[in-house]
């Protein structure tokens, strides 16, 4: 068949005789399609649609279809299974989605009185606040059900060559009764938990995430005994904002690595010169006339310069003094005194104590106290340094060339959300908001004495005494609490066999039927 | 713009690469010299390859599948219609798609510069699933079969109607390897067959998973509705071919309708004045 005939085929001409049986089709899937919603909406008027009214409905209005289908005269069995209804079937379906993504759904009256005025009564009369559960939908369901349970039938009996149909078509079946099952009896609700030992024995029954106030026994004990809110951990980004539009939009954000060349919207770029990931400020001490004397000291690890009556506390109750002469001695455990002029070091404890020669290289308390270079007349300095490779405070010097013109900032701390203008925006060295990675309950259930310790986190649930216990709320405030949703959904099983059902029934007849016929006809 | 492409390299290639196979296989609709449609097909591939080190290198960097924001989707749609589309190169030996396969690679990456992610998002705990890999590549396979049955029906429509389209599809061209006219009805139809099967796989493995994540399958959410929406569009179109009258042009219209869907339902959520209540409408920055 060439591309011209495949268009050909369109051409109303090609099917003279298709014309009558084809309009009385139409005319009776149009009436069948139109009928059900017509007769939903009438009867949801009348009917207050619960969920078992719903379902119950559906099923009879389904088994009366296919009855009358069967019975009645004028070939309305062939029209309820003909590729045409279902077509038209399934796009009716399909509007009613999209509708239900139009209206936003299971809102309080006010709400739609506020966003559509007059209309919106009609609209919650109408049942276009909760379209999957009005009557109306219903029908078209029920259709569905018996249109799919005619083409069976005609179909009947089962054979390789069709086994895909029927197993598509009895997915579609099964998957349908699964979520009528779930519809009428799911009960869904709340559990709201503290660590620490808070038990639950009921569950408070909600719906559409509302409250309904009613409660349900667990029929066993739920004890939270923790519950840990684990975050990513924190990270740090130099971000660029454009500021030309009404609000700063973050445009790119880079990583702080220093050396590396970054160019900007507009033009311009930069690069990180220097990079402090635990950024201190710290005093040093350099040579300079008629100053003071100072003199460096390591202290577990740490290392500062002392000036005349600075005090460096250490672990252990050690204390470090420094003065001119020899300075008085502190409530300390171990107090460490150290005089410039007399270059000396009095080590003073309750036993009793002794005394050092200052000297460069002198070690004290096993080696916790070390003393470094002394400088008899000293400036004092401050100077930026890291105090470790992690990133607990970092802070940079950036270089950001701007209309081709190179220059230094000065030290950005991301701390402070230090930023520097470029021409139509910003450099902001920040840290971003530590997200939640995972949040998990540790519970233990108790049933007749018998206990079992079980996780619940986010997508791994707990399924226990027929109910299902899934992690939806944390509260960022409150660090105890724990949200857990409660479900018991009969259904669920059927609609998941359903959907498999459907999928191998598709594959089977897209590529192995087509197998079976094409050898059948070589054959 | 510049300021991305410039810190990307890799992507300018592949986009690049994309460009460079379209550029050939429309000159392959004339030239009937095997050396331009085999260069076409070469460069597809490297641009495939391109496009596949691309995701792979996301992946490494963000420490998780690169499936999380719509400019990570988009590359990943670009490389799912060029797999697609390379298969069917081989399936039909013909190359009279590849331009416009190309087409939409490119233009999926071009899109995806628009909607640059200022930077690399973690994933929530929602996301945090075996389901979640599964559930994107199974879509994207199948929003690529349905891309690629889109430009078959774009061209029946179009041979209909723009004789030189017609005559690119004639045994002269130097697409056509397989020596035999194509059926683009059949061809549309098997693309459909092949995306719908995807579409229903991805339908199930997100019902499942939203079990798992939220505790029920399925919660009428905006996107949950469309792609619903897309499954019955295509479910009307496969039934429809047997009805009398309805397949060639209107059949390859009905595929370019269920297209439109697709696209709708993977970009056009934040239209819907429900959008705000979704839970899984792609936000861009
Ligand atoms: C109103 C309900 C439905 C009826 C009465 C119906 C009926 C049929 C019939 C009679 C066939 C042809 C079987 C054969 O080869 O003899 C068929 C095929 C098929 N049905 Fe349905 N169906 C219905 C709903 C659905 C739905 C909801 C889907 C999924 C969206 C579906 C998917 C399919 C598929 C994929 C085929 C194969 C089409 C092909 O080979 O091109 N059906 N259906």
């Amino acid at each position: 068949m060439s591309a011209n005939s495949t268009t050909a085929a369109a051409r109303p001409a090609a099917i003279p005789d298709a014309r009558p049986a084809g309009s009385r089709e139409v005319r009776q899937t149009a009436s069948l399609v139109a009928g059900a919603v017509a007769l939903g909406g009438v009867l949801q008027v009348f009917i207050e649609p619960g969920p078992r009214a719903l379902v119950v409905g559906a099923a009879a209005a389904g088994a009366f279809v296919f009855v009358l289908s069967q019975v009645a005269p004028g070939r309305w069995r062939e029209t309820l299974s003909s590729f045409r209804f279902t077509a038209t079937l399934l796009i009716a379906l399909s509007l009613c989605a999209v509708l239900g993504t139009l209206v936003l759904q299971n809102r309080p009256m006010a709400f739609y009185e506020r966003e559509y005025g007059p209309a919106g009564s009609l609209v919650v009369a109408m049942r276009l606040d909760d379209i999957f559960h009005s009557l109306w939908f219903a029908g078209l369901i029920a259709l569905f059900f018996a249109a799919v349970l005619n083409s069976a039938l005609l179909r009947w009996p089962v054979r390789v060559r069709t086994a895909g149909f029927f197993t598509c078509h009895l997915g579609l079946l099964t998957s349908l009764v699964g979520a009528g099952a779930s519809a009428a009896w799911a009960v869904r609700g709340r559990v709201d938990l503290h660590a620490g030992g808070e038990t639950a024995r009921h569950v408070a029954v909600t719906r559409n995430g509302v409250p309904t106030g009613e409660m349900v026994p667990l029929g066993f004990d739920l004890r939270l005994d923790r519950f840990d809110l684990v975050r990513y951990t924190p990270e740090f980004r130099i971000g660029y904002y454009d500021l030309t539009g009404p609000e700063a939009r973050l445009k790119a954000s880079f990583d702080p690595e220093p050396g590396v060349k970054h160019l900007l919207p507009g033009g311009d770029s930069f690069r990180i010169q220097k990079l402090y990931p635990d950024a201190r400020s710290r005093v040093v001490a350099v040579p300079g006339p008629n100053g003071p004397p100072a003199q460096h000291v390591v202290l577990a690890g740490e290392e500062r310069w002392l000036f005349p009556g600075d005090r460096f506390d250490g672990p252990g109750g050690v204390a470090v003094v420094f003065g001119e002469g020899l300075p008085a001695a502190p409530p300390a455990q171990t107090a460490i005194l150290v005089s410039a002029t007399e270059r000396r070091v009095v080590v003073r404890r309750s036993d009793g104590e002794r005394t050092f020669d200052l000297r460069e290289g002198l070690d004290l308390a096993e080696g916790l106290v070390r003393f470094g270079p002394a400088i008899p007349s000293a400036q004092r300095r401050g100077e930026l340094a890291s105090a470790s490779d992690q990133m607990r405070n970092p802070a940079a010097v950036l270089e950001v060339t701007v209309d081709g013109e190179p220059r230094e900032t000065g030290v950005m701390l991301a701390a402070r959300q230090d930023h520097v203008r470029t021409r139509s925006g910003a450099l902001v060295f920040e840290r971003r908001e530590d997200e939640v990675k995972a949040y998990v309950s540790q519970v233990t259930t108790s049933r007749d004495g018998a206990r079992q310790q079980a996780r619940i986190a986010v997508n791994d649930p707990l399924s226990v005494g027929g109910w299902t216990f899934y992690q939806v709320n944390y509260d960022p405030k409150d660090p105890s609490y724990s949200g857990l949703e409660a479900v018991r959904d009969p259904g669920v099983p059927w609609v998941f066999l359903g959907f498999g059902l459907i999928t191998a029934g598709v594959a089977y007849m897209f590529y192995v039927e087509t197998r079976l016929k094409r050898a059948k006809a070589q054959a | 713009m510049f300021y991305i492409l410039a810190e990307h390299p890799w992507f300018v290639a592949t986009s690049a690469a994309y460009a460079a196979a379209m550029g050939l296989y429309a000159a392959a609709w004339r030239s009937t010299r095997e050396i331009v449609g085999r260069i076409a097909t070469g460069l597809m591939a490297a641009a495939i390859a391109l496009n596949a080190s691309l995701i792979v290198g996301r992946w490494i960097q963000a420490d998780r599948a690169p499936f999380k924001s719509l400019f990570e989707s988009l590359v990943f749609f670009s490389f799912t219609m060029g797999v697609v589309y390379l298969a069917m190169e081989k399936l039909y030996r013909t190359r009279v798609f590849g331009a416009l396969a190309a087409m939409g690679s490119f233009l999926g990456l071009a899109y995806a510069v628009a909607k640059w992610d200022a930077e690399i998002v973690k994933l929530p705990p929602a996301l945090q699933s075996g389901w979640f890999v599964p559930h994107v590549v199974v879509y994207f396979i199948g929003y690529g079969a349905a891309f690629f049955a889109t430009v078959v029906a774009a061209v029946q429509l179009l041979a209909g109607h723009v004789p030189w389209v017609r005559r690119m599809l004639t045994l002269r061209a130097g697409t056509m390897l397989s020596g035999r006219a194509l059926d683009l009805e059949q061809i549309t139809y098997d693309a459909v067959k092949f995306g719908f099967t995807m579409l229903t796989v991805g339908l199930l493995v997100g019902s499942v998973w939203a079990k798992s994540a939220w505790g029920d399958y399925w919660v009428w959410d905006p996107k949950e509705n469309w792609s619903l929406v897309t499954w019955l569009v295509y479910g009307a179109y496969l039934h429809l071919r047997r009805v009398k009258g309805w397949r060639g042009d209107r059949a390859a219209w009905l595929a370019l309708a269920g297209f439109g869907v697709v696209m709708f339902t993977y970009l056009g959520m934040e239209m819907l004045p429900t959008a705000k209540a979704s839970a899984h409408v792609y936000t861009s920055q």
